[in-house]
């Protein structure tokens, strides 16, 4: 196929050629773009929190009255649940990973340092914790028994031993062995040590890069404001039957309390990410539509130049050009305008990626996404104009005699 | 005239309806795009209290670590205020109006058997806090300045906790009991659901608006903690009043100053408040107070996310290929009737009359597109209310947005036809007579 | 009428210099039929475009009804093109989507005639043609004859004052050809202006006066003394005179 008298022609109708080309330039750099924010929101919700949320579910229980005894209630409900049919443990708990409200400290690695090393989200939870949060240990113990103490306005300081994640742990110690290792969760204080590692879990607030995989947890129960909140590990399968027989059955144990917020950890996650998910819907929509238009744009000029160039296109039949020479004409056509628009649409993508990084603090896009995504629209260009070529290559000879 | 043009319009859009239809669908599609994100930013951008919110000034003080800022990153300051700030510039009341406020969370036992106890969000906060942010009273009023010096059990309820518990009726003197405790009823609310919650942005610009309001000083009496954010830098002594005395901030403080001077006056009097507590060896950091109004108040917390930036920005350049592909189909189309332009040019048609001609063609596109459009940013703002749960109340089609939409993809199509138009005007109407 | 005097026309590309018409002298009176003869290429439809105001001329004199028209703008020369002059194509050049009524409406709304006079006027001329009980139909419904006949309708229904033809019978076969010519003679005879291009001699003959150009230039002006007898001028001479 012979390229320059094409591009002859090309130059004759310069309008269109801008038109179609910029329409492709401005489709590569908002497809290119979009992909690239949809991928790194899958990959932010795809990270694993580090426990088992299949089979668990948090709910939360507000006792009121003056003859509310929080402290034996939790002790109460603990006993009740943990005896439950279908239920593998039970554990009482400040938060949850990924539900967006926590406790957070500061760790120091000496009493002297001004500003803290890392910081941390907190886990109270009782030695049941572990396995009810289906946290693997990776180094070191779980807590014992009579290691619990608890927690109101009153207490000061922590209880000296914790379990830190291992993300933590790197952060903290690099390199080496943080088991016996110590660190101050408040420098006024004795200090904290590291009796068990997990090898993931992550902290409440999953869009904090600083926090997201640092979490510490803490051998105590909170009381003093009459609410707690309990995580339950289901048999597998019988997690949502077992939800509404927990709330009922904490209501029965002690009807002067509300029990609300029962929800399972896939429906936490789904609400901590719905705002991520919400975005790569919105981004998927606009691609397929961004799509449709200039497919349709494509199809649209085409039909119209070989409505306008019939006569000539008969011409050339008279003139011994066979249909496939008429087709690849204009498939090669295509083919030039799309890459004009692709050159300038590349430049436009990289500088849309650019002021994304400049104003939003975005990342930068990995090289392959301007060549994967040209690719594409060579294959729509080639796909929009093929109609409209195999009617220009439809057109008989004779329309070169014809008159009108 | 102006009727035939139109006319014209109709039978040449009738004439290539596959053509009409794509440019249409094409106008359509990128006004619906861009009214859907546009609205989503207009709801939470604008202003949610025009009238008032340049008087209306949130308080900031930097009592934080001397050895790193609030926010790490941007450096700004602390977004709450201390006990101890909160409760020395409400006694000192030196703005025009003034309010403290935190968010409480509370059961409420119902008298009625029937109506099971459930768990209710509030606002601890001063008598003032009616005046100034103006919820609409359906019977009763606000409690007074005494009722909260004398850390009086008053409260006002919202429409539908008054629907819950005591089914509509005027409920003024009766009394509500919440978490063991009765408050006396002094006021209703009507219906009052501000699309941005911008008195208390700390807590969720988009969350679930309160049930009842109490006193700020009763609440403190009765060791009521936040239900909301409490940050601490450094640890709390022990016992409520240690908490009371500590650096954790966990207020929101609201001033009205009804005047630029009354504003300066404030400033300079927040600043002597802050020089003196750095005597007393608070406030480590250099001496720096800001005195937002709501609208800035509502920018610095950057209530309209980034998300919702980056999809009005993507929004409009895909409105702009869409305009561009308009731009191209209507080329075609009128370069497909040059003989016809040529022909009204030697029948004595001006350019002008040429041109209005083909710009109302293009100005029937526009229409149609905008009408298409709007069906589809009605789709679109239902798809985004589905998406985002918290979004029902800035996702929401009003009146002034369908003209814009008109008007925005009227305005989209002229000037997409702007350039066809004119070419066609241009056409050498000799050359198109002889044959076609 | 029609003046022109030492009219020249020169189109220009960035490569060569093309004179259409050199030196062009022309009257045409009123109540005249002028056929306007000569080889392809001759400046025939220059002449005709110049005549019918679709193109500006580059030196020399035109004056249409009395008023010369050099440097005029185009809203006027639209203007005076819709008032004055009436179009009758090869090719017919009907708009395919409206019917015959709204064919013939296109010049009087531009004219600016209320609803009333529009439709007395399309109906006049229609009438004249013969096709008054068509206007509902659609170009496409008709036959190449009565098409040129709805053109010929739509060029009187402004009551120009003179009508430019251009070759109005070349896409017709002889008899249809033969009506139209009819339809001419008619209309010259009731008093009409006509000029028109042709490379008939034929139908050169059927008019009243003919003009020969060659090479952008009138060389040779027969006089046809077949219906009112009317003078030769010689433009030199007419020049002259003139001055």
């Amino acid at each position: 196929m012979e390229i320059r008298p094409i591009v002859s022609a090309l130059m004759r109708s310069k309008i269109s050629l801008v038109l179609i080309g910029l329409q492709i330039a401005l489709t590569l750099a908002i497809v290119c773009n979009s992909l690239f924010i949809i991928s790194e929101r899958l990959a932010l919700m795809q990270r694993p929190s580090g426990m088992n949320e299949a089979d668990t579910f948090s709910l939360s229980s507000i006792g009121f009255g003056a003859n509310f005894d929080h402290r034996a209630s939790i002790a109460e409900d603990l006993a009740a649940l943990r005896t439950l049919p279908g239920v593998v443990d039970a554990t009482v708990i400040n938060t949850v990973p990924l539900s967006n409200g926590g406790w957070s400290e500061g760790i120091a690695l000496t009493q002297e340092q001004k500003t803290s090393t890392a910081p941390t989200a907190i886990y109270f939870v009782d030695e049941h914790g572990l396995n009810t949060l289906g946290a693997k240990l990776v180094a070191g113990r779980n807590f014992r028994a009579d290691e619990f103490s608890e927690r109101d306005r009153n207490v000061q300081g922590w209880p000296p031993g914790v379990i830190i994640s291992k993300p933590l742990a790197e952060k903290l110690f690099p390199g080496e062995d943080p088991i016996g290792k110590q660190f101050y969760l408040d420098q006024l204080q004795p200090a904290n040590t590291v009796i068990g590692v997990v090898e993931q879990l992550q902290a409440p607030w999953a869009h904090s890069k600083r926090v997201a995989e640092f979490s510490t947890l803490v051998p105590q129960y909170l009381i003093g404001n009459n609410a707690s909140r309990y995580l339950i590990r289901a048999q597998p399968g019988s997690r949502d039957a077992l939800m509404k027989q927990v709330e009922a059955k904490l209501g029965e144990i002690n009807p002067s309390r509300i029990v609300r917020e029962a929800r399972s950890l896939q429906r936490v996650r789904a609400e901590s990410y719905a705002e991520d998910r919400a975005m790569a819907t919105i981004l998927v929509i606009v691609i397929l539509s961004l799509l449709t238009i200039t497919a349709l744009g494509i199809v649209g000029m085409a039909s119209f130049w070989v409505t306008q160039r019939t006569k000539q296109i008969g011409t050339r039949r008279a003139l011994g050009a066979t249909r496939g020479s008429i087709l690849r004409y204009f498939l090669t056509e295509n083919f030039l305008i799309t890459t004009l628009g692709l050159v300038v649409g590349a430049m436009l993508a990289y500088g849309f990626n650019a002021w994304l990084i400049k104003n939003y603090q975005a990342a930068s896009m990995p090289w392959y996404y301007v060549p994967v995504g040209c690719l594409c629209l060579w294959a729509l260009g080639q796909l929009a104009v093929l109609g409209p070529a195999r009617r220009a290559a439809r057109v008989p000879p004779a329309m070169a005699t014809r008159s009108v | 005239m102006f009727g035939y043009y139109l006319n014209l319009g109709l039978r040449s859009l009738r004439r290539h309806p596959v053509l009409t239809a794509l440019m249409v669908f094409g106008i359509a599609l990128g006004i619906a795009a861009s009214m859907t994100s546009l609205t989503v930013f207009h709801l939470m951008g604008s202003d949610p209290i025009p009238w008032k919110s340049s008087k209306l000034h949130y308080v900031q003080l930097d009592n934080w670590d001397v050895n790193e800022a609030y926010d790490r990153d941007s450096g700004s300051l602390p977004d709450q205020l201390t006990y101890l700030d909160a409760a020395a510039l409400m006694a000192s009341s030196k703005a025009d109006k003034q309010a403290a406020m935190y968010k409480v969370a509370m059961p409420v036992q119902p008298e009625n058997p029937e109506v099971k106890p459930f768990l209710a969000l509030g606002r601890a906060t001063g008598s003032d806090f009616f005046a100034m942010f103006e919820p609409p009273f359906k019977y009763g009023g606000a409690w007074d300045h005494a009722q909260d010096s004398q850390q009086a059990r008053v409260t006002v309820l919202t429409q539908e906790t008054n629907e819950k518990l005591f089914g509509g009726a005027d409920s003024t003197g009766k009394r509500v009991k919440l978490d063991g405790v009765e408050y006396t009823v002094t006021g209703v609310l009507n219906r009052w659901q501000p699309r941005i919650k911008y008195y208390d942005v700390s807590n969720g610009p988009l969350s679930e608006p309160e049930s009842f309001y109490i006193p700020f000083t009763t609440a403190i009496g009765l060791q009521m903690g936040s239900a909301g954010n409490n940050n601490c830098y450094k640890n709390a002594e022990p016992g409520w009043e240690g908490y009371l005395r500590s650096e954790c901030i966990w207020i929101q403080y609201w001033t009205q100053l009804d005047s630029s001077a009354r504003l300066a006056e404030y400033k300079s009097f927040l600043d002597a408040y802050v020089g003196e507590q750095k005597k007393l060896g608070r406030f480590e950091r250099p001496l720096k107070t800001k005195l937002p109004d709501v609208n800035q108040w509502l920018e610095d917390q950057k209530v309209v996310s980034r998300d919702v930036e980056i999809q009005v920005g993507l929004a409009f350049a895909f409105l702009l290929v869409c305009l561009v592909n308009t731009v191209g189909l209507l080329l075609a189309k009128f370069t497909r009737k040059s003989a016809e332009i040529g022909l009204r040019r030697a029948l004595g048609a001006s350019r002008g009359q040429l041109f209005m001609q083909h710009l109302i063609e293009a100005g029937v596109v526009g229409i149609s597109g905008g009408l298409v459009g709007l069906v589809l940013t009605w789709g679109g703002l239902f798809g985004v209310r589905a998406l985002y749960e918290d979004f029902k109340n800035v996702a929401e089609l009003d009146w002034q947005m369908v003209l814009i939409t008109i008007g925005l993809s009227v305005l989209a199509a002229i000037l997409a036809g702007l350039f066809p138009t004119w070419r066609a005007c241009h056409v050498q109407p000799a050359a198109q007579l002889k044959t076609q | 009428m029609l003046k022109m005097n030492h009219l020249s026309k020169v189109y220009r590309t960035h490569l060569i210099e093309t004179h259409a018409l050199r030196d062009f002298s022309i009257h045409v009176r009123e109540g005249e039929f002028v056929a306007v003869t000569g080889p392809s290429g001759s400046g025939k439809t220059t002449f005709l475009n110049i005549a019918g105001l679709l193109e500006e001329f580059t030196g020399g004199e035109f004056l249409l009804d009395g008023v010369s028209v050099r440097g005029m703008n185009d809203d006027a020369r639209s203007k005076l093109r819709n008032e004055k002059i009436g179009f009758i194509f090869q090719g017919f050049n009907l708009i395919p989507d409206l019917n015959l009524f709204d064919n013939v409406d296109v010049p009087l709304r531009y004219r600016g005639f209320g609803a009333a006079e529009r439709k007395r006027r399309i109906e006049e001329a229609l009438g004249r043609v013969g096709l008054s009980a068509r206007v509902k139909h659609y170009p496409s419904e008709l036959s190449g004859g009565q098409q040129q006949r709805v053109a010929i309708a739509r060029a009187l229904a402004g009551s120009p004052r003179i009508l430019l033809a251009d070759e109005p019978t070349g896409n017709l076969d002889t008899q249809m050809a033969r009506g139209v010519m009819e339809l001419l003679e008619n209309l010259h005879r009731e008093g009409a202006t006509i000029i028109m291009v042709t490379h008939d001699p034929e139908l050169a003959a059927r008019a009243q006066r003919n003009v020969h150009v060659i090479d952008g230039q009138v060389v040779d002006i027969a006089a046809e003394p077949r219906m009112r007898g009317l003078g030769v001028v010689v433009p030199s001479a007419q020049h002259a005179a003139q001055a």
